[in-house]
């Protein structure tokens, strides 16, 4: 059994916040995600003038990368094989070179067919406020009784 | 008491939140946090649910769930509180073009009241249309402290109540369970369903807050 580096279902209660977790997607993060991704560049996630076409004001963060990005804010905290499922709804166009800040908010612990789920609301953010994607995440966690 | 007054549930194509979830939430905001909040109100966007009946859970939790509308407006998303059949057959409440002012002498009409969104929102908000000269001279109360704005888009709507003397109210603007009760609004007198929280909005007796600096 592999050894468990985050929580236990039983220390997760009602409310607990986990976050935010700050950081920047850079020109450079974002060209090299295209090209593990298989995206032809210039697209809009790397060119200003293809992203101002798009009638964007310059190259976003690919929405698979947030979603990246946000997935791996909730592994890092419950553990690499946690995640089952992850909900988002992108309301804003996230710029690359400017901090974004992941956070997550536990709003439902259950016992649900075999597995010990923990839901979280989880956020992205930028400086000012703006809500660029929200959702909601669904977490398997280990007992700390079948330890 | 204090009453969140905008808030999604899913039945709004943008929101995750679930009704139950949201009175979960509510029990975590009383239980582990300490606050109190009485109730909320879900403003589904361009459309009123009037099938939908959440006594149940509102029993069960203890917590008041009204309902309500945000319709979309050429002059920007407006909350309609009180509701009726006769209104929605007035007007077409999913009509993104509608003009608000219109709206707003409908929502009287029938008995409800019509309170434009976040107008201080950057782009979309009513200060940037009074700002191009548009006037709206029935308007009384817009929504002064919406919980999902960006840093500027409150102080631009505290600005414009205090400049037209509007009366404010506020809202958290939940999409999320955990962004409910962020902001309500604070009634002195009780509210028990859509009709008291007209009446209750008509006499002007009433102030936004934000729940962290109230409890």
């Amino acid at each position: 059994m592999p050894e468990q580096n985050g929580p236990y279902f039983e220390d997760v209660d009602l409310g607990d916040e986990i976050g935010p977790i700050e950081l920047v997607a850079t020109d450079e993060n974002v060209t090299t995600f295209c090209e593990l991704w298989g995206n032809p560049m210039p697209n809009r996630f790397t060119s200003q003038e293809i992203a101002e076409k798009s009638g964007l004001p310059g190259p976003i963060v690919p929405g698979v990368m947030s979603m990246a990005i946000m997935s791996q804010a909730l592994t890092d905290w419950a553990g690499p094989e946690s995640l089952k499922d992850l909900d988002l709804v992108f309301r804003l166009p996230i710029p690359h070179n400017k901090p974004l800040f992941i956070s997550a908010t536990v709003i439902d612990t259950r016992q649900e067919e075999g597995n010990n789920v923990v839901e979280c609301d989880v956020l992205m953010t930028g400086t000012a406020g703006e809500r660029y994607v929200g959702g909601t995440a669904l977490l398997s966690l280990p007992s700390s009784e079948e330890q | 008491m204090y009453l969140d007054l905008h808030s999604h549930s899913v039945s709004s194509d943008d929101s995750r939140a679930t009704v139950e979830q949201y009175v979960k939430w509510i029990h975590v905001l009383r239980s582990k946090r300490g606050y109190t909040i009485d109730g909320f109100v879900l403003t589904e966007h361009r459309k009123f649910d009037f099938d939908k009946d959440y006594s149940q859970l509102a029993t069960e939790y203890d917590v008041l769930i009204m309902k309500a509308s945000e319709l979309d407006t050429r002059y920007g998303h407006v909350l309609v509180y009180g509701v009726t059949e006769g209104l929605a057959k007035d007007i077409d409440l999913g009509d993104v073009k509608m003009d608000a002012r219109e709206l707003i002498k409908a929502a009287r009409h029938h008995g409800a009241i019509a309170v434009p969104a976040h107008p201080g929102r950057f782009g979309i908000g009513l200060v940037d249309y009074m700002d191009q000269g548009e006037t709206f001279p029935d308007l009384e109360i817009v929504e002064r402290v919406n919980g999902g704005s960006r840093a500027g888009e409150n102080e631009r709507a505290a600005a414009l109540c205090d400049e037209h003397n509007y009366l404010g109210t506020g809202g958290s603007d939940a999409h999320l369970a955990s962004h409910l009760g962020s902001c309500v609004t604070s009634f002195p007198t009780e509210v028990r369903n859509e009709r008291q929280l007209v009446e209750a909005l008509l006499t002007g007796d009433f102030s936004p807050v934000w729940l962290k600096d109230v409890n």
